[in-house]
Parts: structure tokens; C-alpha cells; sequence
């Protein structure tokens, strides 16, 4: 049974433009799956679909096997947003957030020593860089140990040694911990060599399959040759 | 103490701190909601509500704690079902009940004086009755504080994390908007309609300014409320002015006492 699977998928925001059309893919168990596409080709509002935040207006998706307007589950699900744009007032210490949203002390433990969030844990969220933030979320995303995991561009404004770091919790998840992984980014390269799968969007599927097939079809979609093995010129 | 020796100085404190207290804590989770005008809104349409009660011959407490309940749902509603945006909605709501206070006193002759007592509320005439009111929201307000203290913490940090974790997000905004209700009902008492909004907001945001936790945020908000509500009615007693003025007063120069404390330079 597919972790995610999503079938003939239409939506649109004003009735009119379809933001998605005819998408249709399925997600194994344990695959870590890339999604790229240019902006506005509906990569963000899959993932929205995929949340249950939006009904989709066409088409079906499965979560778990099972219809997602009846799927209850969410436990199952961590959802690793872009930077959150936080209540500057927000007084919230990362001890707080944590025990919040972990289902227990010791899954909370657990997220602590995994993600080395020790050093921060009485910091308030709001006074944390950009990489602590994410980690963070990502804490926040593991807190109910779900098996699926959607990140939507989680390491954008981070730098590279952040990017590095944030990637390399993803794979020892993937890897070690049999989690299942979809993920936006605009970071192809790194997509490429980490993900089993690329999905690539613009507006329709442009390509799914082995991250070694997809170059060129990503290439086409961004109209930039040499895009990926960075021999573009501008 | 001469001012603790007086009956009606006593039950105006004890019902001050508890329409504060509530008022302040909601008020936090108003002001991280980004519906810090919420209160402002419910206040005056209130006012429609409470001008109502009397041209029906309703009990105008409980009439208008009612009215104000569904007001505060419709905008709720409007936001979130039909997207119209928060602060246009309760300008919507602020507006129409104020029209519908002017209409009825145009209309009725002779509610004037006792309709305008409500504009700017006594805290030091309240009867058993209006205390025992103050005292159920308070109960009401620290029951549902203590029991979804993780969800709301969740929930005012992202709507969308809130609903993946599995909060009834939908349950938590329109029940947080039907205790904003019951809390400014209790408000219009203490300081007036006028001044409604500024027990909701101001205490709570000197609370944000000086909590370093969560926590820290809703127990300073809490006890610059007590202080405003005690030191306002002091000042009132002992310099003979409007007790809605003093206490609002008082809680403005907490807050910007709590602001300067926090952009002084201490490291």
C-alpha cells in the first residue's frame, strides 16, 4: 500500500487558472522524494492538498490508504513549513513549543538529544537564528513520530553549512529511522544526489521517477541548459 | 486602608481583579491571534445589544452576554468561512451595533441616561448579581486556560502546525472568541464600553513585554492587571476621579514603564 497516493489531481484557487491538473504519483514507503518546479507551478499548494488544508476540487488523494477528507490519522503526519512568519510578541520558550507538541516526556527527550536542541531549549523561539528555527519545526514535525514527513522549502535563508546540516537530519531519517519523505526545494542539485525520486511540477507532472532520469526533464521545465551540473550561462 | 473599610470599595476591587484578570489572559492569546481590535468591536456592539434589551424589556446583562456571544461568532465566521478580512469584520460588527444603539435611541425616547451609563461603566456600583457574573467568567476563563494551556500555545504560534498536531482548530478560534465575548460583557461593567478593549489589550501586552516564557507572559499580564485595577481605584477614591479613567490610566503607565524596562540597556 502507497504512503501517499494521488490521483488525476485538480485545483484552483479562483475556479478559473488551475493551479494543478492531471497530477497523479504515488509514494512508497521509506522513499525520500524531491519536488521541483519553477515558481507557481503549484509545488506549495500540493503540499497544502496533501495537509488536508485545502479539498481538492478534482481527483482523489490517499493518505495511509484511506480518502483524505476521511483520514483522521495526522499523527502520522509532520509537516515542516518555510520560515514561519511568528507573532513578533510571541513569547514562547523552545521548552514550551516542544512539550506542547510531543506526545510525551519521552519522545520529547528524544527530540532533544536527536536534533541537539539542548543548548536552546530555554530560549524563546522568536530570538533563535534562522537554523535553530528550523530545527525547531523539524522537532516540532517529529514530536508525534510520524511516518511521513512533508517539508516545504525548509532550508531556505540558510546558509550553506545550515543547508548541510538540516539535509543530513533528513537522510539519517530516511535512512535509519524508515521515515518517508516528500520535500520542496529550489535547491536542485542537492535534491538530485540525495532524493530516490524526482517529482518535477509545473502545473502538470513534467516528470516522476529515479533522480538520475530527471535532469533533463528539469532542465526543460526551467528553460536553462546546464542548470544542474552547473555549466549554465547567463 | 480607610479605602478597604467601605462595602461597595471592597466588591468593586474583588470584581475589578476578576474582569481584569480574565480580560488580561484572554487578551494575550487575542494579541499573538493578531485580533487585538476583537474586544473593541464585541464592546460596541454590545452597546447595539444592550440598547436592544431595553427596547424589549430583556434582563440586560444576560441579553446582551447572549447577543454578544453571536456577534462574536459571526465574525469569526466571516473570517474563516468567508473570508472576509479580521479587521474588516469587526469594523463591520463595531459599526452596526453602535448604529443599532443610535437607531433605538432615536427611535425610543427616554433610554438615553441609562443607556449612556453603560459608555463609561462604574466599577464601584456593582451589585451582587453583576459580581457573581464577573466571577463565573473568571472560573470559566482560568478552567478553559488550565485545560487547553498546550493547544492554545500551539495554536498562536501557527494555525496550520496547530491543525497537523491535531488541534480542532476550528473548535479552539470560535470558542476563543465566545469567552472574548463573555470577558468584554464583564469589561463594559468595570470600565465602559469605551474602555472595554483596553482591559483585553493593554495589561496583556505589558505582559508580552515583560514574560521571558509563555507562561511568564500571562502571570505579568495578570498582575499588571491587578495593579491597574487596585491602583486606579485608589486613585479614584482618594482624588475623587472616574475609576474607568484611573485604571486605564494606571495600566497605560504600566505599559510604558514595562517598555522602557525592556529597551534599557541592563547587559
Amino acid at each position: 500500500m502507497p504512503i501517499v497516493e494521488v490521483k488525476e489531481l485538480y485545483f484552483s484557487y479562483d475556479g478559473k487558472s488551475p493551479v494543478l491538473e492531471d497530477v497523479s504519483f504515488s509514494v512508497e514507503k521509506g522513499e525520500f522524494i524531491g519536488i521541483v518546479g519553477p515558481n507557481g507551478a503549484g509545488k506549495s499548494t500540493l503540499i497544502k492538498l496533501l495537509l488536508g488544508f485545502y479539498k481538492p476540487q478534482r481527483g482523489k488523494i490517499y493518505l495511509f490508504g484511506e480518502e483524505i477528507q476521511k483520514f483522521k490519522n495526522w499523527k502520522k503526519v509532520g509537516y515542516v513549513p518555510q520560515r514561519l512568519s511568528i507573532e513578533p510578541t510571541f513569547p514562547g520558550k523552545v521548552k514550551e513549543l516542544l512539550l506542547s507538541a510531543a506526545s510525551d516526556k519521552r519522545e520529547f527527550s528524544f527530540l532533544v538529544d536527536y536534533l541537539n536542541i539542548k543548548p536552546i531549549l530555554e530560549k524563546q523561539y522568536n530570538k533563535l537564528s534562522g537554523g535553530q528555527q528550523q530545527r525547531v519545526l523539524l522537532a516540532l514535525a517529529l514530536s508525534s513520530n510520524p511516518e511521513l514527513i512533508l517539508l516545504d522549502e525548509p532550508t531556505v535563508g540558510l546558509d550553506v553549512h545550515g543547508v548541510s546540516h538540516f539535509m543530513s537530519i533528513l537522510l539519517d531519517l530516511k535512512a535509519n529511522h524508515g521515515k518517508t519523505i516528500l520535500m520542496v526545494s529550489h535547491d536542485i542539485g542537492r535534491l538530485l544526489r540525495h532524493c530516490d525520486k524526482i517529482l518535477c511540477l509545473n502545473r502538470r507532472v513534467c516528470y516522476f521517477g529515479p533522480s538520475e532520469g530527471a535532469v533533463g526533464f528539469v532542465e526543460e521545465v526551467f528553460g536553462l541548459r546546464g542548470l544542474v551540473n552547473g555549466t549554465l550561462k547567463l | 486602608m480607610e479605602l478597604l473599610s467601605y462595602d461597595f470599595i471592597q466588591r468593586g476591587i474583588v470584581a475589578g481583579i476578576l474582569i481584569g484578570v480574565s480580560s488580561a489572559l484572554m487578551g494575550v492569546y487575542l494579541i499573538l491571534k493578531r485580533l487585538a481590535f476583537l474586544g473593541a468591536g464585541l464592546s460596541h456592539a454590545a452597546f447595539g445589544g444592550i440598547a436592544l434589551s431595553f427596547l424589549l424589556g430583556a434582563d440586560p446583562y444576560l441579553f446582551t452576554a447572549i447577543f454578544t456571544l453571536v456577534v462574536a461568532n459571526l465574525v469569526e465566521f466571516l473570517t474563516k468561512e468567508k473570508r472576509v478580512p479580521g479587521d474588516t469584520a469587526i469594523a463591520i460588527i463595531f459599526s452596526s451595533g453602535m448604529a443599532l444603539a443610535v437607531l433605538i435611541l432615536g427611535v425610543v425616547k427616554g433610554f438615553g441616561e441609562n443607556l449612556f451609563s453603560y459608555l463609561f461603566g462604574n466599577i464601584l456600583v456593582v451589585s451582587k448579581r453583576e459580581l457573581a457574573y464577573a466571577f463565573g467568567v473568571f472560573l470559566i476563563v482560568i478552567l478553559y486556560l488550565a485545560l487547553f494551556y498546550k493547544k492554545l500555545i500551539v495554536l498562536t504560534f501557527s494555525e496550520e502546525l496547530a491543525k497537523v498536531k491535531g488541534v480542532n482548530v476550528k473548535l479552539m478560534n470560535y470558542s476563543l472568541s465566545s469567552l472574548t465575548a463573555l470577558v468584554t460583557v464583564a469589561s463594559i461593567k468595570a470600565v465602559g464600553i469605551i474602555l472595554a478593549s483596553s482591559l483585553v489589550v493593554i495589561p496583556a501586552m505589558t505582559g508580552l513585554l515583560l514574560g521571558s516564557s509563555f507562561l511568564g507572559a500571562l502571570i505579568w499580564s495578570a498582575v499588571a492587571s491587578l495593579l491597574s485595577v487596585v491602583g486606579g481605584i485608589a486613585l479614584a477614591f482618594y482624588y475623587d476621579l472616574p475609576p474607568s479613567g484611573a485604571i486605564v490610566g494606571i495600566s497605560i503607565a504600566l505599559f510604558l514603564l514595562a517598555y522602557l524596562l525592556r529597551n534599557l540597556p541592563l547587559k
